[in-house]
Order: C-alpha cells, then sequence, then structure tokens
C-alpha cells in the first residue's frame, strides 16, 4: 500500500488522542489508564497513531522529510495495537494499526531502515529465525521427545514452536511441555524440526513485507506438502502471523489454534483433566497478538461508499477489528480450571491490556525502551498482589524475564503451559 | 522558518534535548488540528506550524521558556489535550512556541475530606474521576469528553458539561489555581495566593480568578497554567467503574441509587417545560441531551447498532427499514438523557415520584426503548464516563457544531427549530451528512442549579472531502446569516470562522458588539501580563479606537500601550 | 467646595445633596476601629444616568466617591472614607424590584433594595433566595452579596458569590457596562428582556469574571447600579433540626457528611453564646439563655418545595437522623426550652432594632475568616486564648461558622459584644481585635474580606494579590476615585 493509501485515513483523523489511552469506560487509575506505550515514552504526539496518520499527511503533502527523528516516531512503537481498539471505540472507518504498519513498510521501502534491524533481518534471511542464531540449532527444544517428523511423513496438525521457543533456552521447556500435553490428549501431530522457519511475523511488523512473504511462502508449502491443515502454535506472535497475516497477505485457508485454545478446548471436552493443585496467585497479561489482535481474518475486497450522503461505510460491509472478539477466555478458562490457582486480574486487560514491549522490533531496536513498557506492565502485575506473571507468549515472557532480572523483582513470570503441567 | 539556534538552545537547555524538537514532521503534528480543513486555504488540515515543540516538565520550566520566550519574541501556546483548530498556532510565520504539557500530568493530592483535588495540566478527566471515584467523590467531566484535560477546562477554557447542572461546572469547581503569565511571572490566585492553601477560589478582596477566566478562559491566549485545585462532590455510587460487555458499548450496571433514563418530549414547548420543572424540583445529576447528535432521523439506529459488537455502519441503513426502529425515532426524536442520583434508596425513590410528576404534567416520557435495561446501562456508561465522545466523528470524521446560543429554555426553543429547518435546506447539497435537520445536543444547564440550555447543531462531513468541507463552512456561514435574520446573536459557529479570519477582520467583528468594555479591559490586561504579546488572540482584545469614526492604525501584533 | 456643592446638586437635585454636620458625622465613623473622616458631601442618586455621571465629575474634580448601599449599623470601616474631601454616594434612593421573573427564578433590583423589602416582595411569587444569617432591616441585598457575605444554604452555593449572578456596572472610568452572560447583549435591560435574555449566567463576559472582580472589593472597582439575583422556590413545608455537641470537635464529623450529602437548606453552626445572643430580648435574657442553652449547635433547616415537599422534608430528616446516629450526635427537633417559631423567627426574619449582635452590650467587633473545617477548631481556640489572655470574658463570644461552596469553605466568624462606652472594654477589644487577627492569619485563616486592619495583614503578606488587584485598579479606576484607601489602593 503506498504512502497515498494512508491520505484519507490521515485527514479523517480528529486528533482526538485516544489513541493514547485504554478506552476510557475502562480507566480504574490514574496509573493504569494509558494504553500506548510509545507516546508515553516519547512524549511528543507524533509518537501516537494519530500522530504518525499526521506524519504520512505530513510527507505526502512534502511538508516535511523522512529524519532521524521521523524514523523514531515511526519505529519506536510495539505495533501492540491497543490505539486501534481505543480508535475503534467511536470510529468505522480509520485503521490506525494498519495504517501505521504500511507507514513502516513504505519507509523500509524507501531506504528508510533501521540500522539496529538490519542484523536481525540478515539473521532472518541466513538463517531463517529472529534470533541470530544458527539454523541448525531449530530442533533441539526437542531433545529426547518422540515427535512425528513433518518432513517425512504426514499429518493434518503442525505444532510450530515459533523462534523465540526454539532457540531462547530459558523458555525452551514451555514447548516441551505444549507437546506433551498434545501427545498426552492422543492428537495426531507433527512438527518441521530444524525446517521449521520462522513465520516472519516480526518481519512483517518491522516494515519488511518481502521477508514476510518469503517465510510464509515457505511455511504454507512446506505443511501443504506434510498435508497439513491446522497449525498449533505456543506462540502469540506466530499465532497472529498465521491466522491474520498468512490468510490476509498470502491466501491460506490453514485453520490456526494457541495451544491455550486447544488445551481448553481439551479441558471442557473432559479430554484433559487437571488435578493437580497449584496454590498460587497469578495474574495473567493478554499477549496482545493472542488478545486483541487475535481476532479472525475473514478475507475482504470491496470499497468505500457512502451512505446518508456522507457517511463512510463499505460495499459489501468491510469486517471489523476492534479487539472485540480477541481470545481472552480461553485463557482464563484454563487458569481458571487448575485446582488452587487464584487469577487476579491487572486493571488493564483483555483488549486494553498493556503490551509487554516485545514487538514490532522493539526489543531489538529499542531495548530500552522495550524494557521500560516491560516494567511497567510488571508494576502492574504486581499492583494485583500476584506472585506471577503469566502470559502465553514466549516474547511477552522473554521481555518480563529481561525485566524482572537483576533487580530485586519477586515477582515470577511463567507461560500457561507451565501451569497446566503441574496441574496434570 | 526556524526559530533561532539560541532560543532553541536556551530551551533545550531548562528542558533537556529530549523535550524539544524543531523537526517539521513532529511539530506538524501539532499543527494538524481538527476543523482546521474549515479555516485554512485550499482546506489545508493544518494551521500554522509551531517553530518547536516543547515539553516542560514543571512550573519552573515554564517559568523558564517563558522567559527565554520573551527574550527573543517568540509566541507561546499551551495546549494539554488539545482538541480544536484554535489549540494550534493561529498566525502564519509567526515565531511561536508550542508547549505540550504532558509531562505536567499528575494527580498532587486529593484531600478526601474537605473534597477537592490538585491537579496538574494534563490529568485528564477519566483518571481523575476514577481516583476520586474510589473514595466516593465526583465531579464534572465536560461535555468534550474524559479524554480532555481538567485543568484546562477550569482555568483555560469552558468546562460544562452534563454534570454541570448537579455538581457545578469547572468553572464553579475552580479553587486556586498556578498561573506563569506570558510576562513571566507565577500568579496563584484565591487562598492559594495568600498561602492559605487550595480550597478558596475568591479573593483576597475582589478574586484574583476573575482576569483568568470568565465565561471560559484564555484558550491558551494568555500563558500557561501549571496546577489547580478541583472541588469535588459527594458520588453515591461505587468505587469503581466495572463495565461489562464487549466493545464498543460497555455497559455500567444501574446502582441501586441511580437511575438512568431517556425522556422524549412531544414538542419543543414541553421540552422546555420539562426543563423547567427540573429545576425546580432540583432532581438530578447528569443532566444532557446528548444522543440526538447523531441526527434525530437516524440516531437510534445508530446508537441500537453501536451497542451489537458484530455490527458497523452498513447496518444503520437495513435498520431503518426496521418499523419497531422507525417507531423509537419518532419517540426520542427530542429527547434527552437524565441520570439520576440519591443518597439512600429513599431519596432515589422519591425522585422518581418527582419525575413522574413531572413527565405528567409535561406531557412528556421516558423513551421505552432507551429505557431498557441494556441501552440504560450503555447510557449509564456513557453519560458518567464521557468516554465515547470521540463518536461525534462517528459518521466520517468531520463534526463542526453551529448554534448554541445559551439562554433559558425558552429561548432555545425558539431557536431549535429554526437550527432543524436550516440544517434540513444544507442537507439538500448531499454534501453533509443527511442526518435530519434535528441533530441537536446540550446541557441541561451548564450553570449549576438549572435555568439556561444551549442547543448546538452537530453537523457532520468528510474531512477527507474538499467539497463536503466546503458545504461544512457555508453551512456555517449561512448559519450566521440565518441568525441574523432571526434576530438571533451569533453561534458557535462563527468562534470557528474567526479562527481563519485574519486579525483585522477578527477586530472588525469585535468592534461590532453592543458592549465594549471587555474588549478594552482585556487588552490593558494582555498589556500588564503580556508586554511582549507573546499570548495569541485566543485571548481577545480590541486595539484602541478600533471600529470607532477617526482611523486607528492597526498593529495587530502589538497591544496598544 | 461651593462649586462643588453646586456641581453636584447639578447632577443629583439639591434634596439629594446633604453637607449638615449631622448628616456628615453619621457616615464619618462606624462600628469598626478604623479612624473616622468626615465625607464632604452626602449624595443619594436616583438612577444610573446620575451614578455615572457622579464618577465622571469624580474623575474630572479628584474627588474621592465612597459607595454605600445598606443603611447603618456600618461594622468594617468600609463605608467610611479613607481620604479627605470624599462624597459619599448613598444609593439606597435606588429601591427598584426590576423584575421578578417566576419561571426563570431571577430577580432584578438596584442596590438599595433590602432584604426586608425583597423577601415579601419574592415570597408574594412564591420565590425566596439564600440568605445571610440574620441581616439588618436596612441590609442592601447587593452590597450583602457583593461583600461576599455567607449565605444559610449551602446547597445552593455552588461558587461563593452565589446567589449573585450579573450586574449592571458604573466603573471607576464613568463606563457603564454589565457583567456575564450580560455583558455580551445591549447596554439595556429592557432590550436583553426584549430578546429573551435572563441575566442568568454569572460567568464572564469573555475571558473575564467581571462580576468577581467587583466582589469583595469593598465598592473600589465599580458602583453597581443593578443586580440579578438566582431566586429558590418557597417551601410549602419547612422545618429545622438542631444537633448539639459539648465540644464543637463532636460535631466536625457529623458536619463535614452532612455538607458533603448535601443534606438539608440552612446548615450552620453557632455556639450557645451566639444563639443567646440572636434569640434574647435583652442582655438579661441573653445571658440566661446562655446557660440553658447547649455549648454548640448545628442548625439544620429541611425544606421542600415543588412537589412532594412533606416526603422530601421526610427523607431528609431521616437522612439526618441516620447521620447523627453515624456520628453519635443527638439531632433535635427543638432546643430545650425555645419554642422553635423563636428560632425560626431568628432564622428567617430580618433582625429588630437595635441590630442583634449591638443588643448585648451595645457595640460588638467581628473577627472573620475562611477556612477549612478541620482547622476551624484550632481558630476556635486560638481566639479565645487570646480573648482570656486579656481577661475578655470568652463566655460572650459568639461564634459562626457557615460552609461556603458546598462545605469546601468555611466562613468562621467571631463576635465579641462589648460597651462601646467603655473605654477599657473598647481598648481591650481593640487589642483582642489586632493580636487575634495576627495569630489567626499566622495560622492560616484565609482573611479573603480583608476589612480594616485586615488589609495591611493581607496584602503585605501577599504581593502577588497586590500587585494583581492594582493593575485590575489601574484599569477600571486608574484616577482611584472608588473608595480609595481600601485593600491594597
Amino acid at each position: 500500500m503506498p504512502l497515498e493509501d494512508l491520505r484519507l485515513d490521515a485527514m479523517r483523523c480528529t486528533r482526538c488522542a485516544y489513541c493514547k489511552w485504554i478506552p476510557f469506560d475502562l480507566v480504574k487509575s490514574w496509573r493504569f489508564s494509558k494504553g500506548c506505550p510509545s507516546i508515553e515514552y516519547g512524549k511528543f504526539h507524533s509518537y501516537s497513531a494519530g500522530g504518525r496518520l499526521i506524519t504520512a499527511l505530513s510527507l505526502l503533502e512534502g511538508r516535511s522529510t523522512v529524519t532521524e527523528k521521523v524514523i523514531d516516531t515511526v519505529f519506536k512503537c510495539t505495533l501492540c495495537g491497543q490505539c486501534d481498539v481505543s480508535c475503534k471505540m467511536c470510529r468505522y472507518d480509520l485503521e490506525p494499526l494498519a495504517d501505521m504498519r504500511e507507514l513502516r513498510s513504505t519507509l523500509v521501502q524507501d531506504g528508510h531502515e533501521l540500522l539496529q534491524l538490519k542484523p536481525v533481518l540478515e539473521g532472518l534471511r541466513t538463517e531463517f529465525n529472529m534470533l541470530g542464531q544458527s539454523k541448525k540449532l531449530r530442533g533441539n527444544w526437542i531433545a529426547d521427545l518422540q515427535i512425528k517428523d513433518l518432513t517425512k511423513e504426514k499429518a493434518k496438525i503442525v505444532f510450530h514452536a515459533g523462534c523465540r521457543y526454539s532457540f531462547d533456552g530459558e523458555l525452551g521447556h514451555v514447548a516441551r511441555t505444549a507437546v506433551k500435553i498434545l501427545q498426552k490428549a492422543d492428537v495426531d501431530f507433527g512438527i518441521m524440526g530444524k525446517q521449521e522457519n520462522c513465520c516472519g511475523g516480526h518481519a512483517y511488523d518491522m516494515g519488511y513485507r518481502q521477508d514476510f512473504r518469503t517465510r510464509a511462502d515457505f511455511n504454507l508449502r512446506a505443511w501443504s506438502e506434510a498435508g497439513v491443515d491446522t497449525v498449533i502454535t505456543p506462540c502469540s506472535d506466530c499465532y497472529f502471523a498465521f491466522k491474520r497475516l498468512y490468510t490476509a497477505e498470502a491466501g491460506s485457508t490453514i485453520k490456526v489454534i494457541h495451544m491455550v485454545e486447544f488445551v481448553d478446548r481439551l479441558i471442557k471436552a473432559g479430554q484433559l483433566k487437571l488435578t493437580k493443585p497449584v496454590p498460587m496467585t497469578v495474574t495473567y497479561h493478554d499477549p496482545c497478538h493472542l488478545g486483541r489482535q487475535g481476532e479472525t481474518y475473514v478475507p475482504w475486497a470491496g470499497v468505500e461508499k457512502k451512505i446518508f450522503g456522507q457517511a463512510v461505510c463499505y460495499e459489501p460491509p468491510r469486517p471489523r477489528y476492534n479487539g472485540a472478539f480477541g481470545i481472552y477466555e480461553p485463557p482464563r478458562d484454563v487458569l481458571k480450571a487448575i485446582p488452587g490457582l487464584e487469577l487476579v486480574e491487572m486493571e488493564r486487560i483483555k483488549e486494553a491490556g498493556w503490551c509487554c514491549g516485545a514487538g514490532g522490533g522493539a526489543s531489538q531496536a529499542y531495548p530500552e525502551f522495550s524494557r521500560w513498557t516491560a516494567t511497567e506492565r510488571i508494576e502492574e502485575a504486581k499492583s494485583t498482589g500476584a506472585e506471577a506473571i503469566v502470559s502465553a507468549c514466549p516474547w511477552c515472557e522473554r521481555n518480563f524475564l529481561d525485566a524482572t532480572s537483576g533487580n530485586g523483582t519477586n515477582m515470577k513470570v511463567l507461560d500457561i503451559m507451565e501451569l497446566v503441567e503441574q496441574a496434570l | 522558518m526556524e526559530i533561532s539556534r539560541d532560543a532553541y538552545r536556551a530551551i533545550e537547555d531548562i528542558v533537556g534535548p529530549d523535550n524539544v524538537t524543531d523537526d517539521p514532521a513532529l511539530l506538524d503534528s501539532y499543527a494538524f488540528e481538527v476543523m482546521a480543513e474549515t479555516v485554512r486555504p485550499d482546506q489545508s488540515h493544518f494551521m500554522p506550524r509551531p517553530w518547536a515543540a516543547v515539553l516542560p516538565g514543571s512550573t519552573e520550566e515554564v517559568l523558564a521558556v517563558t522567559r527565554v520566550c520573551n527574550k527573543y519574541k517568540i509566541k507561546l501556546k499551551p495546549i494539554s489535550t488539545g482538541w480544536y483548530h484554535w489549540a494550534a498556532p493561529l498566525i502564519d510565520n509567526e515565531p511561536t512556541i508550542q508547549f505540550d504539557l504532558r509531562r505536567m500530568n499528575r494527580i498532587l493530592e486529593i484531600d478526601e475530606k474537605n473534597r477537592f483535588a490538585i491537579i496538574e495540566p494534563y490529568v485528564i478527566g477519566a483518571q481523575l474521576q476514577a481516583e476520586v471515584m474510589k473514595r466516593g467523590l465526583n465531579f464534572s467531566i465536560i461535555g468534550a469528553g474524559s479524554s480532555c484535560s481538567v485543568l484546562a477546562s477550569a482555568c483555560a477554557y469552558s468546562g460544562v458539561g452534563p454534570g454541570a447542572y448537579n455538581m457545578g461546572g469547572n468553572a464553579e469547581a475552580l479553587l486556586g489555581q498556578e498561573w506563569v503569565t506570558p510576562g513571566g511571572e507565577i500568579i496563584r490566585t484565591g487562598s492559594l495566593s495568600s498561602g492559605c492553601g487550595w480550597f478558596c477560589s475568591e479573593g483576597p478582596g475582589p478574586s484574583l480568578r476573575g482576569i483568568t477566566r470568565g465565561v471560559f478562559g484564555s484558550r491558551g491566549g494568555l500563558g500557561t497554567f501549571t496546577k489547580c485545585a478541583i472541588k469535588l462532590s459527594h458520588y453515591p455510587g461505587p468505587p469503581v467503574m466495572e463495565a461489562q460487555g464487549r466493545l464498543p458499548g460497555y455497559r455500567l450496571p444501574i446502582h441501586e441509587n441511580f437511575r438512568v433514563y431517556t425522556i422524549g418530549a412531544p414538542d419543543w414547548d414541553a421540552w422546555a417545560n420539562c426543563y423547567h420543572e427540573i429545576y425546580d424540583n432540583r432532581i438530578g445529576y447528569i443532566f444532557h441531551k446528548q444522543f440526538g447528535f447523531a441526527g434525530a432521523n437516524i440516531a437510534p439506529a445508530m446508537w441500537l447498532n453501536y451497542i451489537d459488537p458484530t455490527k458497523t455502519l452498513n447496518d444503520v441503513e437495513t435498520a431503518l427499514k426496521d418499523p419497531e426502529i422507525q417507531k423509537v425515532i419518532e419517540e426520542a426524536r427530542i429527547s434527552f438523557q437524565f441520570v439520576m442520583a440519591g443518597n439512600s434508596t429513599d431519596d432515589i425513590q422519591l425522585q422518581d415520584k418527582i419525575l413522574d410528576a413531572i413527565l405528567a404534567n409535561t406531557g412528556c416520557y421516558k423513551v421505552k426503548r432507551y429505557c431498557e435495561q441494556d441501552f440504560a446501562e450503555f447510557t449509564n456508561m456513557y453519560m458518567q464516563r464521557l468516554g465515547h465522545k470521540h463518536c461525534n466523528y462517528v459518521w466520517v470524521g468531520g463534526y463542526l457544531g453551529s448554534w448554541m446560543q445559551p439562554g433559558t429554555p425558552d429561548f432555545v426553543k425558539k431557536y431549535a427549530p429554526i437550527a432543524v429547518k436550516t440544517f434540513e435546506r444544507d442537507q439538500k447539497s448531499h454534501l453533509l451528512v443527511e442526518c435530519g435537520g434535528d441533530a441537536l445536543m446540550g446541557p441541561g444547564s451548564p450553570i449549576p442549579g438549572g435555568g439556561q440550555t444551549a442547543l448546538e447543531q452537530f453537523v457532520s462531513y468528510d474531512s477527507a472531502d474538499r467539497e463536503s468541507i466546503k458545504a461544512a463552512i457555508k453551512h456555517m456561514e449561512d448559519a450566521v446569516v440565518d441568525e441574523a435574520a432571526n434576530g438571533l446573536p451569533p453561534g458557535k459557529e462563527s468562534i470557528y470562522l474567526q479562527v481563519g479570519w485574519p486579525q483585522e477582520k477578527v477586530f472588525d467583528a469585535w468592534a461590532k458588539m453592543p458592549q465594549q468594555f471587555i474588549l478594552n479591559f482585556q487588552r490593558k490586561i494582555k498589556a500588564a501580563f503580556d508586554p511582549n504579546n507573546l499570548g495569541d488572540r485566543n485571548y481577545q482584545w480590541l486595539p484602541e479606537g478600533w471600529g470607532q469614526k477617526k482611523p486607528v492604525e492597526a498593529k495587530p501584533t502589538e497591544p496598544p500601550k | 467646595m461651593e462649586t462643588k456643592r453646586e456641581e453636584l446638586i447639578a447632577i443629583v437635585g439639591a434634596e439629594n445633596v446633604a453637607d449638615d454636620a449631622q448628616t456628615l458625622e453619621s457616615y464619618s465613623r462606624d462600628q469598626s476601629f478604623v479612624a473616622p473622616r468626615k465625607p464632604w458631601f452626602v449624595v443619594r442618586p436616583q438612577n444610573a444616568e446620575e451614578v455615572t455621571a457622579l464618577v465622571i465629575w469624580a474623575n474630572e474634580t479628584g474627588t474621592p466617591l465612597v459607595p454605600v448601599s445598606s443603611g447603618p449599623p456600618h461594622f468594617h470601616g468600609d463605608t467610611v472614607p479613607s481620604l479627605p474631601e470624599a462624597v459619599i454616594v448613598d444609593l439606597s434612593r435606588m429601591k427598584a424590584i426590576k423584575r421578578i421573573d417566576f419561571r426563570n427564578k431571577v430577580a432584578v433590583i438596584e442596590p438599595g433594595v433590602t432584604y426586608s423589602e425583597l423577601e415579601p416582595a419574592l415570597a408574594k411569587e412564591g420565590l425566596r433566595i439564600s440568605r445571610p444569617l440574620l441581616p439588618r432591616i436596612n441590609k442592601s441585598v447587593i452590597g450583602s452579596l457583593l461583600e461576599r457575605q455567607p449565605t444559610l444554604i449551602p446547597r445552593f452555593n455552588y461558587s461563593m458569590p452565589e446567589p449573585l449572578r450579573a450586574c449592571g456596572v458604573v466603573w471607576g472610568t464613568g463606563e457603564l457596562a454589565f457583567t456575564g452572560e450580560a455583558g455580551m447583549g445591549p447596554l439595556s435591560l429592557e432590550a436583553q428582556w426584549q430578546a429573551g435574555g435572563v441575566q442568568i449566567d454569572s460567568k464572564g463576559p469573555m475571558s473575564t469574571d467581571l462580576m468577581r472582580l467587583l466582589t469583595g472589593a469593598q465598592g473600589s472597582m465599580g458602583i453597581v447600579i443593578w443586580a440579578s439575583i438566582k431566586c429558590e422556590l418557597i417551601p410549602s413545608v419547612h422545618k429545622y433540626l438542631f444537633v448539639p455537641g459539648e465540644k464543637l470537635e463532636d460535631l466536625v464529623d457529623f458536619c463535614y457528611q452532612l455538607e458533603r450529602l448535601r443534606v438539608g437548606d440552612e446548615v450552620f453552626l453557632l455556639n450557645g453564646a451566639q444563639l443567646a445572643t440572636m434569640l434574647g430580648a435583652h442582655s438579661i435574657d441573653m445571658q440566661v439563655l446562655k446557660q440553658d442553652l447547649p455549648n454548640w449547635v448545628v442548625v439544620v433547616g429541611l425544606a421542600g418545595a415543588a412537589y412532594y415537599p412533606k416526603e422530601r422534608v421526610e427523607v431528609q430528616e431521616k437522612e439526618v437522623k441516620r447521620l447523627g446516629s453515624e456520628f453519635g450526635v443527638e439531632v433535635l427537633g427543638a432546643l430545650p426550652g425555645i419554642p422553635n417559631a423563636e428560632i425560626i423567627n431568628a432564622i428567617a426574619a430580618c433582625s429588630g432594632e437595635p441590630y442583634w449582635k449591638l443588643k448585648l452590650k451595645g457595640g460588638c467587633q467581628d473577627i472573620f475568616f475562611l477556612t477549612t473545617l478541620d482547622k476551624s477548631t484550632q481558630f476556635v481556640k486560638t481566639m479565645f486564648a487570646v480573648a482570656e489572655a486579656l481577661k475578655y470574658p470568652t463566655s460572650d463570644i459568639g461564634v459562626y461558622i457557615q460552609p461556603q461552596h458546598h462545605g469546601v469553605s468555611q466562613h468562621v466568624e467571631f463576635n465579641l459584644p462589648y460597651d462601646p462606652t467603655n473605654l477599657k472594654e473598647v481598648a481591650m477589644v481593640k487589642e483582642i481585635h489586632t493580636k487575634a487577627s495576627e495569630a489567626l492569619i499566622e495560622q492560616g485563616a484565609y482573611f479573603s474580606r480583608p476589612y480594616g486592619v485586615w488589609a495591611d495583614l493581607v496584602y503585605s503578606r501577599d504581593a502577588t494579590a497586590t500587585r494583581v488587584l492594582r493593575t485590575v485598579k489601574d484599569i477600571v479606576d486608574p484616577r482611584n476615585v472608588l473608595n480609595p484607601g481600601k485593600l491594597c489602593f
């Protein structure tokens, strides 16, 4: 989408600044009312979604050029989508999150790349992962587990661990736990093992559409050859990539299930019984890509039309992604099914969840900003009195681990699968 | 045009390099303002660009930067949440810096016992309300909603909203305040001036605050307000608003001490009578003609659609074909939202009885569908938190208000039908949203205790379409003519239009005001507190002798001595 | 002087210019300790044109004008000229009740209209206004409101100047201009009424609250020639409850909650001495009463107007009693031994003659200021300590605490009766007044209405207010003809 395609949204932005906050109806305190890490950190209006729309318009009208400062405002953002939710509280026609992604993509195409991200993309292109590790090490997390190898056999379900679980030594056990749960439930599934490739989602968010597409095409082809029609993943970023981006950008029809959704179904179907008490007070962090960005993508090709003279709608009606139907309840239902576990909620949850700080390339390009964002979330978790912050995404967990290490914070960082395993 | 390097460096030394910028794209994020397209050449969305944007973190930094501005003769324009074209600089090529006050965002103190909160400029309504409600307190959130700065509305803008009738608007709620004048001094008003704390806005002797705001404040045109205290009122509801359901139509269960109604009137006479009886009977907590802004012909379809998270605006068209929806449209044609709050069950039950007596006496009624639980709970959420005010732009991103002359209900009921008829006429161009002529919204009473109301016509236009913008401008210009033809003073639209006028034209218009005293007074106040003319004409003044028979040399950027 | 007399006669007519010794003497001093000074003339204008002409004349001749709208006795020194050759502008002839608008609950009156005149006129129309405590019979309504004298009904006090709304003003420059919403319309009330305006919004015009610059100004900014006043419906059911307390501290929490909930119409606190002075017909009567009355009492008026008046009172009474239980205080329907009618008369009527504060000993000095309720107890202790140290009979000190601005501000007032013919008592009370004022201001009492000696106490500590007020004064009264020497002018 060229920058010109942002013009309408930019001109219809009203600078209401809702994009800076969680939906106001949900505000319960001064401290936890903010929605956008980028504006909280960067402060100038350009660091908000509305501000970026204005930047696009300013560039389009030749009023300004892309400077270091502009790049900073565009990229110092986790693309968490809180702005999108809040904007769409009152607007049916604006797509701030999609617009911000387009802006990034345009800048990258025009050669305005972040130097910090270059090695990351290099790693993706040569080693097929986002952590700059050798592709030979991918699959090491499997260790001694006996799992069907879809490079050799076929199955309808592929378990996709994702780069973070595959290469992050501290977190790999979660993928192992997830696999064991699937095995316990007698699910017929396989993995791509060393051939598993990055989903490409982060590359997309960083503005590298082609790199994303390369990964997507590869994965879809590999799965097709393996007879896969469903992908299960414990990583919310991969989940989003497969469910939304692959469908929208690569025409994928693959069913996509997050591990936590799957476990929820198993529990409700009586196929998984959680009997061992886990006496702990936890709070749940909604990953952006599972929560508000986890809604099902419905392909749409249409045009804007006007009704009542000037009111904007679409022909055919355009699906609305505003976080109303994100994946919020399954993880909570899973936690509630664990005996002895007490779930206490933070103020900003579900569609209003504060970002962990890892997304959009922020943890790679702006580690201080990313760390600060995570620390804010940890503070919110502490305010609940919980012993642990639980999530369903390794990128969130990594950022929280980094934010809590070495500063005397007692807050544990856990994945839902770990708690499920303890309850089995 | 560029700020001088010396000035920039001086400011950088005060606030730090991260808190000042002169990057053009970043500056454009301040130049861009809603309604700019109605006053700028070629319907540009950009007001004049500031020469730098500065983020001060304290009163001391505000003061220091103000002094730099005095030295280098740079105008300054403070904004907090900022949401109107007049928040941006007004004059092209005039050296101006924009203060973005977002770093000054603390609630400094909540004195629960004595019922006031001390706040900085970037505390928004939602934040303050959430914190004070924990303590069983509340205040009136302004009509522009809870995304807006409370301090700005109290010190520098208007401060009226649906809760003003019961709790007082933010003008009445304003207690002590701290003001950095454009001339570079700190002035504290009321009891604060005398070192006696924040609790009182009057005195000592004549109330100093009399020069900082009247029916509205200086709107960024006379310096920077850096702290203020707001009086709080008792809140008989729960300490936390637990919103239920899915967005966007969150619902707030109705507490046993509350009632939430939409009241309909068969005609404007009954509407006016109902308002008077409400005033006389002293019931009501939140009182606002709100939902009709979307256009009486289609608003119910829009709102009932809105609370369904599976629906889009496409579905509004479909909904209009439903005879049940048409019934609601007729019932709600002239209607307003009315929330009552009681200290006890007895209290609220009595208020219910009184309301029923008022309705029986005036021929007004409860709008059935809107009073059903789902919509009533949505109304409750909407009206108490006012977090959906961006819905003003729901149709297509452009909205402006016209008419809205304040007056008694009897005064307003006379112009309402005229506003309706003329708006119907204007919609025939198909260049404005065709919502029917009645898209009127307004507070039950912006002055506490009742006695006055006002109705604003909500004109929705496509801010990305030149012809639609032009139609919106034409509507405003025609409204001025329609008002004059009906012996009415100009409405809100004239304030909007004036933002785009050259200085001389503005002075000419003000010179026609029947009483000039205030403009001359304000000129002299400006000369005293803004000797280097750093504030813009959001603070209104008239050059001496302007508009009188003898020609006067216009020095638009310098106040006469 | 002769020329001046002729010029004044030309403006107001011979019968309205007085310079006989007795008249001049009566305006040269008041009950306060402000130094007496004789004016040269007392003039009594009839209308805005005459007032305007007077102000213009004052500017031309450099003559101080002292506006007075209430009849005597005056108490605060604001009507005593500070400079020589002053002319008293006695507005008591301007007695028109220009309009009573029942529908919009607004009355428009001239400055000479007193409570004893306005209230019956309003009552005829079924209206009333929130009034001060037991005003004297010749007290000007506008005068009282302009000086921010506290009114009895906190729940109507959305801002402190209430129920004052807009004003017509002859400013110190001689210009006539209106305040509030009236400042935006034509310079004629009739024209504004014709267009549907009712002068109900006090704010403005534009970015200035001109009315607020007139309040607390002691007539030094402009002369108000009309004002609009917000009225209320007369209740058809009205009763009073009394909440006694041994100590003031016993009543504070109850008062906090009562005022927070906005229960009741009239709400105020008196000590026994104050109540006795209000109720007693003569000194002995008061001394006897003091022994029987509680040390402190909160008076709560419950009023029902419009629909369901009886039920309104019942609901409120229930609430007051509930609060009484919650805070461990008694709620009584009457004070033992005192017929309610007497109390109601004391609250709802105007003072008889002599003015009630003077009944005990013939003279009275007031000390009053604003504070928050939690600090009031400390200030009472301070006042009593100063009085006791100087051997004043503290049992005579009347205390009146009036919640204002919905209870966020509290007017705390001490009345010190004394015999003005007894030189020793005069000296003692003067010393108490000075010492107590200094002690109170040191402790943070907010003298928002700085009369007499308080002006120096306040403005010497508040350079900013001094600067701002002088700036305003320079604009609206550049020749300082209006009551010069008051405040910081």
